[in-house]
């Protein structure tokens, strides 16, 4: 019998017991539209890559009021063995709806993890069931590097317009590359393939129980591979389309709150790994970085952000000066001033403020919901300067400028852990 | 909060060479009963302080029953505690508190005596001589027998011997009278010590320090101190421990030169931590003199330990700075430089804390912690230093120092809501040091305060494993009252440089087996220029001191 902790029960198919090359996860909540064609790239993908490997799937499902589960059983029933790890999301999950819309997601993965474990898996992929873009290939590039070169993480590269993905683009990605020194370009994804050894190593971590797992388990891991003697890659798999319920908006504050918070947060345990870490170094690409569906065109008026910037530093600038240095605010001041055409954000001045924040939320200078919170208009401000300057540009000239924007990042680094250090500098 | 619940010991077979210890007597901490005495309720509501503050372990002084003669060192109860403290339910509840947060809690272990008061005291005196009950303790017709030993508590006892009426003989103690010595000769003491260690590490304890450890065994002809018979023990403890409760922690008090405190350690079989008695006089002496040469020769007389022992440092704890482990020459020094009131001596020592012996100046008190938090071991804060509390010498014994803490500028600090005469201990009052100025809500408040200087320093100590395990090499610069070494472990290195003079201080330092590394001060993450094969200069101001990390130029 797979054990998956102690708020999960497992329903399990007969031969759980023996030991696979790979499990395959799959998180779900009401997914029943998009899990069948799931499901089916996913064993056409055994099928094709991994004749000769032995696999189970393991679905952790979070409630499903529709037929997931149903569907799930009864697309793989007879072709492939599934594992279910079964997870009721507790009052507190539903109330705290994250970001992704995965109640109790720390309890999922570590479900399935529990389970991969348990079945002496070799490799373990974990994928969420709500996306409808995914191609047998996918469980190749994933997967692949694990099984067959001892990649310990193969973490997803999805292509995005640019503007999409901003908050990763703008805040997680440059920051995480500064500080763990590894260019995982989206690493807080939900999915991504580990080795037994990785697998191991997030079991152990004290990280499923804390704060804000649930939103912030997926970064909270990628910083747990990168901070151990691990082999890191990361797979091209096109285009991530996840298929949207219609209830399912969340503001921008929220988003915000729970992503950020979650990069802050995890910061203050590991302090020793990230302020001895200096540059960066590149990850191993796998998968097919120019395949898959196009992206989807998207329009956004920066005029609309700049002006909930101006409104932003009207109303929230008492906030900011708790938390940001004179100098950081009077360059605020100056860019309300500028027309559309020359808003520029400056890319160290942007460093800074995230740092700053980072320190704001650490020393608590004041809840720290309201910290993330007054963070929004200021992340529009980055947000209409970036638009503004690769908008009719191509992916290159994009990677480029997000190239310059991590380098500023890690520039910059010298300048919070010298604060980190002694707080007592934090408004100098 | 939803908090990660922790077993401290349970994953790290090291933790106390990564450890920051505070020590504190449970009875000075907080009252929230408001009888005027500290108890365990009260702490349990300052863990978030100690959290915060970045101590990873809490050294409780002795909170057992107690007639409290000799401050709780006289238990009379060794599985229960002391009725003012709480109850054994709010131990359990403050050590689960504690453990929630990370800290690891280490308790006393009075291994050597106990209080006249003890139902084992109380038995002997009665029991026939030669029984079993009656050799708890050791026991002579004639007050001669070893000879040899010194009194150690010389301002207040005459001899180690004194006559009991009841049992018709007289009993060895090696403090005060009413602090009869167990008899290790019978087996059945250690028996009885063993269900004690069991029960307390049953609890979840994660540690003991094992108070007054040299003095376990007597032996005709000798000085009754350090006898092999002493370590037998301590090793049976040692191996029953490790037997039954993996990652528990021993720290030997063992008031002695380095040479002989290493056997404490054993070969890696008895203790894992010690206290280095002699480095902390000689740390003052230096700051005194201006040079580095007392601080150098004692650490150059400490011989290598095992390696998963530690040395235990610290400034100042709740007894008198000793003055044993010194020349008379350099304890007449010390006493012209810091004790020149009378009052402030007791026995060989001086009964101040750190604050009041470094004249408050904010530069030395900063200067001796960096020199506390870089040395080889593991630092321990006496509870209230962390702020600069003052003493009284006033009080009696060491009492001085073990005042209320001062948490606020209210009435008594807000360590007690009792009436202030009901206090177990006045507070301190005077225009220096007095709770109305110094207390931890200001400095809490106060970006600059040593409340958040020690938090940063804390926090600095714990980023960097190298201080907790890496070697120590001094280097020799001309300039005396400069103070340099290197602490190294594996590939990483640390430099430290201290100016222990009043004046700016000019140095060259002999860095060119790091010749192409570039120095990292370490609070202000700050480059210096990169080393070269020629000496490296820097200058110091008063008091000043660097850490340097030395990172290769191509990290």
């Amino acid at each position: 019998m797979v054990s998956t902790g102690s708020s999960s029960s497992v329903v399990t198919s007969e031969a759980a017991s023996a030991q696979v090359d790979i499990v395959v996860g799959l998180t779900s909540c009401n997914h029943a539209s998009t899990v069948d064609a799931m499901t089916a790239a996913l064993h056409d993908g055994v099928v094709r890559h991994f004749a000769d490997a032995s696999s189970r799937f393991v679905l952790a499902d979070c409630g499903s009021s529709d037929d997931t589960v149903a569907r799930v059983r009864a697309s793989l029933g007879g072709v492939a063995e599934v594992v279910e790890v079964a997870s009721t999301p507790t009052t507190t999950d539903l109330l705290e709806l994250p970001y992704h819309r995965i109640p109790g997601k720390a309890r999922v993965l570590r479900g399935i993890l529990t389970a991969a474990k348990s079945l002496g898996a070799r490799a373990c992929i974990v994928l969420d069931a709500g996306i409808d873009t995914v191609t047998p290939e996918w469980l190749q590039w994933l997967t692949g590097p694990v099984l067959a070169h001892d990649f310990d993480l193969v973490a997803p590269f999805y292509r995005r317009h640019p503007y999409e993905g901003a908050l990763t683009k703008g805040i997680v990605y440059p920051t995480f590359r500064a500080l763990y020194g590894v260019r995982l370009r989206q690493p807080a994804a939900g999915e991504f393939a580990c080795s037994s050894r990785l697998l191991d190593r997030f079991l152990d971590e004290d990280l499923w129980d804390r704060d804000g797992s649930q939103v912030g388990i997926d970064l909270w891991l990628a910083s747990a591979a990168v901070s151990g003697d691990f082999r890191i890659g990361e797979a091209s798999l096109g285009v991530r389309n996840h298929h949207a319920h219609a209830d399912e908006t969340v503001d921008l504050g929220t988003t915000v709150t729970q992503v950020v918070g979650a990069l802050f947060a995890d910061l203050e345990n590991r302090v020793e790994r990230w302020q001895r870490v200096r540059g960066s170094v590149s990850v191993q690409q796998f998968g097919d970085s120019a395949g898959g569906a196009a992206h989807q065109s998207v329009s956004i008026d920066p005029e609309r952000l700049i002006e909930s910037y101006r409104l932003g530093y009207q109303e929230l600038r008492d906030i900011w000066t708790s938390v940001l240095p004179p100098r950081s605010i009077l360059d605020l001041r100056h860019l309300m001033d500028k027309p559309a055409s020359s808003f520029r954000l400056d890319d160290g001045l942007w460093a800074r403020i995230i740092y700053d924040f980072a320190l704001g939320y650490r020393l608590r200078v004041l809840a720290r919901e309201h910290i993330l919170r007054s963070l929004v208009p200021l992340y529009l401000a980055w947000l209409a300067s970036f638009i503004i300057e690769v908008r009719d540009r191509g992916d290159d000239a994009v990677e480029q400028r997000l190239e310059r924007l991590c380098a500023a990042f890690e520039a910059q680094k010298p300048y919070l852990i010298s604060k980190w250090r002694w707080p007592e500098r934090l408004r100098t | 909060m939803t908090r990660p619940r922790h077993k401290a010991s349970a994953s790290d077979a090291l933790w106390y060479k990564r450890a920051v210890i505070y020590e504190l007597p449970v009875k000075s901490f907080y009252d929230a009963n408001a009888d005027g005495i500290g108890d365990f309720p009260g702490l349990i509501e300052k863990l978030d302080y100690l959290e915060e503050l970045g101590v990873t372990c809490l050294w409780l002084l002795p909170f057992f029953p107690s007639p409290l003669r000799d401050d709780g060192y006289d238990i009379a109860d060794y599985c229960d505690i002391h009725p003012a403290y709480g109850t054994l339910d709010d131990f359990k509840r403050f050590l689960d508190g504690a453990h929630e947060r990370g800290m690891h809690v280490v308790i006393e272990l009075v291994l050597n005596h106990t209080s006249d008061q003890h139902s084992w005291f109380r038995r002997a005196r009665e029991a026939p001589a030669g029984s079993i009950e009656r050799d708890f303790y050791v026991w002579s017709d004639t007050d001669v027998k070893y000879a040899d030993a010194r009194v150690i508590f010389v301002d207040s006892e005459r001899s180690n011997w004194t006559w009991d009426p009841v049992a018709g003989a007289y009993y060895w103690h090696r403090f005060f009278h009413h602090q009869p010595d167990l008899n290790y000769d019978n087996p059945a003491v250690l028996r009885e010590m063993l269900k004690v260690i069991d029960f307390w590490l049953e609890l979840g304890v994660d540690g003991f320090r094992l108070d007054a450890v040299p003095y376990l065994v007597e032996r005709e002809g000798t000085s009754c101190e350090n006898l092999p018979e002493t370590h037998a023990v301590l090793e049976s403890i040692r191996r029953h421990i490790d037997e039954r409760w993996p990652h528990r922690m021993l720290l030997a008090e063992a008031n002695q030169f380095p040479a002989d405190v290493r056997a404490y350690f054993g070969d890696g079989d008895q203790c894992h931590m010690a206290y280095h008695f002699p480095l902390m006089p000689r740390i003052f002496m230096s700051l005194h003199l201006e040079d580095r040469h007392p601080i150098v020769e004692i650490m150059q007389q400490t011989p290598a330990i095992p390696e998963l022992c530690q040395w235990a440092l610290f400034l100042r704890n709740h007894d008198e700075l000793t003055l044993e482990m010194v020349t008379d020459e350099e304890r007449d020094y010390m006493h012209l430089a810091y004790s020149a009131d009378p009052r402030a001596r007791i026995n060989l020592g001086i009964r101040r804390r750190l604050a009041p012996l470094l004249d408050n100046n904010r530069r030395r008190i900063e200067l001796l912690n960096s020199l506390l938090f870089s040395f080889p071991g593991t630092p321990i804060v006496y509870y209230g230093d962390e702020i600069g509390m003052g003493d009284n010498v006033y009080l009696g014994d060491r009492n001085g120092v073990r005042t209320p803490m001062q948490w606020t500028s209210d009435r008594n600090a807000r360590f007690s809501r009792a009436d202030p005469a009901r206090l177990y201990s006045p507070l301190i009052m005077d225009p220096i040091y007095g709770y109305q100025g110094v207390n931890v809500e200001a400095q809490e408040r106060d970006g600059s305060s040593l409340l958040q200087w020690m938090k940063n320093l804390i926090g600095l100590r714990k980023l960097f494993p190298v201080l907790g395990f890496g070697t120590l090499r001094f280097l020799e610069p001309a300039n005396r009252k400069v103070l340099a070494y290197l602490r190294e472990h594996g590939n990483d290195a640390i430099l430290c440089v201290a100016n222990l003079s009043r004046n700016v201080q000019p140095v060259e330092l002999d860095l060119a087996p790091f010749a192409g590394f570039v120095p990292i001060e370490v609070l202000g993450y700050t480059d210096f220029p990169i080393i070269e094969e020629r000496p490296y200069f820097l200058t110091l101001g008063p008091y000043g001191f660097y850490w340097f990390e030395l990172q290769r130029r191509d990290v």
